[in-house]
């Protein structure tokens, strides 16, 4: 940084200027260089020392990142993953437990849903914090950020709620997803549930995500497929205004609008939906992706017009899956009050036990032992048994997908309507 | 008046030169967290300081100054990821895109200053951000647009001495302007525009100028800073980074050399530490500036030259 010798000649030109303000030097800046070069020479020396930073690893345990949302429109999966991982460490720390002998540590890395932050925040977790594996993350756009990092730096990634195809599909030998994709979810449930229960017309409503738009492909081949007329909208993620789409939804005239609209979004469109007289007076929504219809502010923000709604959901409290799946919400209710209400909590609990799971049975925290430990995963968690599919060349690979219900609000209460033998009630369309 | 004389040059040379190969030397002792940290400092460093050569400078007070940044980083990320046309090949058109957007938004704003220059060029900042948001199908909005490194393989290492390359250009350049007549027309034309129009100074071009060439150094650093982070988002034109630049520059020093390169540094080292608050972090930087604006009116600069003064 070291500043232009100063010429010793000064031109007229700037001895006339000069004479305009008497402070400013025609030499140029009007300070004591010398003395900010040693103010440089401070900075500059004392950034390594910054730079080498204080070191909070403790040698008794094993620290694993988690990415995620704590801040934007999602903030509320943030919160959902800390309870989470809260649950998970008290199972895996419990007394007699633990990691490789040691305790397991998390650190938690807000990714606000923007890629920028969170490949700049998953590396921050790789290269400075040292952790021996992340997961979480529910937000595809991020998430695809972050699978290049990890694959780079050769640090294993589960996701956990970031359904985009192409997470698992690019064939990254560090990455792993424990949840559901774009295509499993489509494929598995919401086709089924759409041809099930004879809907007509279908409006697909999507955010302009890597999310928002790769399921609405799923989508439109698979209505497609089954002769379903439909129409598509493209919406702006944060939007807070769908008048306009709704009103040529309404024109369309369908029995059921599939809304790919993540975070806060999806309040405002069931509202208006409500208010420009199509929801749930001549058609069903259904929310694809899940939480924000789960949030505390649902009701507060759609009030009535969330009667009747649809989302989809991994989990169903009153119907545990396994004895782990038991376990969790009692552990939850211990440590909340509650029953948890978003199932990202679950989901971000699930990864954290496949995380001690595969450390130790690697037996270190090596990346590559952490990789074939991984890949021979066989564990009992919430949402049922995890086996990673290891054929490569499809979305399938280095994915469990877990089973996904179709929930639907009835008078307040959740009722599973779809899988039929999963149901607790049935569908009610007025 | 400040005269440096041929004894001061001589130490400050070695000074110089040490500062340097300290600098230059950081990928032997730093991991690769702070090596990164050093990286996107010295992206801002460039940005506060050639917002400074405008704001400080010609008192120009520009919000358009990351949407430059993005216009370099977006037009060469997409001639890169769409036309498969090289980084290299792509960052002079980015420069090239950036400044003829200055020019146009210069000459859109020749007969404006103070409060309204600013407006003029926060809603051009803002009307790009959400273009650039909502052509998703061309800059991929919110989604991020993948970019390749600048050259072949991605390093941290050769990133960190581009960029340090490219900061120390912008740094010499500038240096350079304002030792020159045209540095003393900018001081000029920013303490009275029509005494300086009496001397003879084309105030009209030498504002528009200004922008332009503040523009471009913006639209170079974005543009590198893209192939760097292989990821552009709109968040490097949005009014976060905005004011940030903004934040660095005034804390380090408005109006002067070496203000913007010590605020970037500070405020970029400063945020890695306090980004463990997460949402509170916002608060902690918000809390700073105020101090620094209470305390310290002339940045740390300024303190710097008080204590020295003092002592």
């Amino acid at each position: 940084m070291m500043p232009a010798p100063v010429g010793e000649q000064v031109t007229a030109h700037a001895v006339r200027i000069a004479a305009i303000n008497p402070y400013i030097s025609p030499r140029g800046l009007g300070m004591n260089a010398k003395k900010l070069h040693r103010a440089l020479v401070v900075l500059f020396a004392l950034f390594p020392v910054i730079g080498a930073g204080p070191t909070w690893a403790a040698d008794d345990s094993i620290k694993i990142g988690v990415v995620g949302p704590r801040t934007g429109p999602a903030a509320a999966t943030g919160k959902a993953f800390e309870e989470g991982f809260a649950v998970a460490l008290d199972m895996v720390n419990a007394p007699g437990k633990g990691v490789l002998g040691k305790k397991l540590e998390v650190v938690f890395e807000d990714t606000a849903g923007d890629p920028e932050k969170a490949a700049s925040g998953i590396e921050k977790l790789i290269t400075r914090d040292k952790v021996a594996l992340v997961v979480g993350e529910s937000h595809s756009s991020a998430a695809l950020a972050e699978i290049d990092v990890a694959n780079r730096l050769k640090v294993p990634l589960i996701i956990a709620e970031a359904w985009h195809d192409d997470i698992t599909a690019k064939g990254y030998k560090y990455v792993f997803r424990a949840g559901p994709s774009n295509s499993g979810v489509v494929n598995d449930s919401l086709m089924g549930f759409v041809k099930a229960n004879g809907f007509k017309k279908v409006a697909i409503v999507a955010e302009n995500t890597d999310w928002g738009l790769g399921i609405k492909k799923l989508a439109e081949e698979g209505l497609k497929a089954a002769n379903i007329p439909f129409m598509t909208i493209v919406t702006e993620r944060q939007s807070q205004d769908h008048y306009t789409e709704l009103n040529k939804v309404k024109q369309f005239g369908p029995d059921l609008v599939l809304a790919f609209v993540y975070g806060f979004g999806l309040h405002y469109f069931i509202a208006q939906a409500n208010e420009t007289g199509l929801a749930p007076q001549t058609a069903l929504v259904l929310d694809g992706a899940g939480p924000p219809s789960l949030w505390p502010d649902f009701w507060k923000n759609v009030g009535d017009a969330g009667n009747l709604e649809l989302f989809v959901s991994s989990m169903n409290v009153d119907k545990p899956v396994t004895e782990v799946d038991k376990a969790f919400y009692e552990a939850y209710r211990k440590k909340f009050g509650q029953n948890p209400t978003d199932y990202k909590s679950r989901s971000l609990f699930n990864t954290v036990l496949l995380a001690a799971d595969a450390i130790n049975r690697a037996g270190s925290t090596d990346a590559d032992k952490l990789v074939d430990a991984l890949e021979k995963t066989n564990l009992t968690i919430a949402s049922g048994v995890v086996k990673f599919d290891l054929t490569p060349g499809s979305y399938r690979y280095h994915q469990w997908q877990p089973p996904m219900l179709v929930v639907q609000w009835q008078d307040k209460k959740q009722v599973v309507v779809h899988p039929k033998d999963l149901a607790t009630g049935e569908l009610k369309k007025k | 008046m400040e005269v440096i004389t041929a004894n001061t040059k001589k130490p400050l040379t070695v000074v110089g030169i040490v500062v340097l190969a300290l600098f230059a030397a950081f990928p032997l002792f730093l991991g690769q967290y702070w090596l990164h940290t050093a990286i996107v400092g010295l992206f801002y460093v460039m940005m506060a300081s050639s917002w400074n050569l405008l704001a400080g400078y010609t008192g120009q007070v520009s919000f358009a100054h990351a949407a430059f940044a993005g216009v370099g980083a977006y037009t060469s990320g997409i001639l890169a990821a769409k036309a498969g046309l090289p980084p290299l090949l792509g960052l002079p058109i980015g420069i090239a895109v950036a400044a003829v957007l200055g020019l146009a938004l210069g000459s859109l704003c020749i007969r404006m200053g103070g409060i309204y220059l600013s407006l003029t060029t926060l809603g051009f900042s803002e009307i790009l951000r959400i273009i650039v948001t909502n052509e998703y199908e061309i800059t991929r909005g919110t989604m991020g647009l993948k970019t390749p490194p600048l050259f072949g393989e991605y390093s941290k290492t050769v990133s960190f001495y581009v960029l340090l390359a490219a900061a120390l250009l912008i740094l010499w350049l500038i240096r350079r302007i304002l030792n020159s007549d045209l540095g003393a027309s900018f001081r000029a034309v920013q303490n009275d525009e029509t005494a300086a129009a009496s001397l003879g100074i084309p105030v009209v071009r030498v504002r528009i100028l200004a922008f332009v060439i503040a523009g471009a150094m913006a639209g170079f650093a974005g543009s590198l800073y893209g192939h760097y982070l292989m990821l552009i988002t709109p968040h490097i034109l949005s009014l976060d980074l905005m004011f940030l630049v903004l934040a660095m520059t005034v804390i380090g020093g408005m109006g002067t050399f070496i203000g913007p390169i010590v605020g970037a540094l500070f405020l970029e080292t400063l945020s890695e530490y306090i980004r463990v608050y997460g949402e509170y972090h916002i608060l902690i930087f918000g809390l700073v500036a105020l101090a620094v604006a209470r305390f310290a009116p002339q940045g740390l600069v300024g303190l710097w030259r008080q204590f020295r003064s003092a002592v």
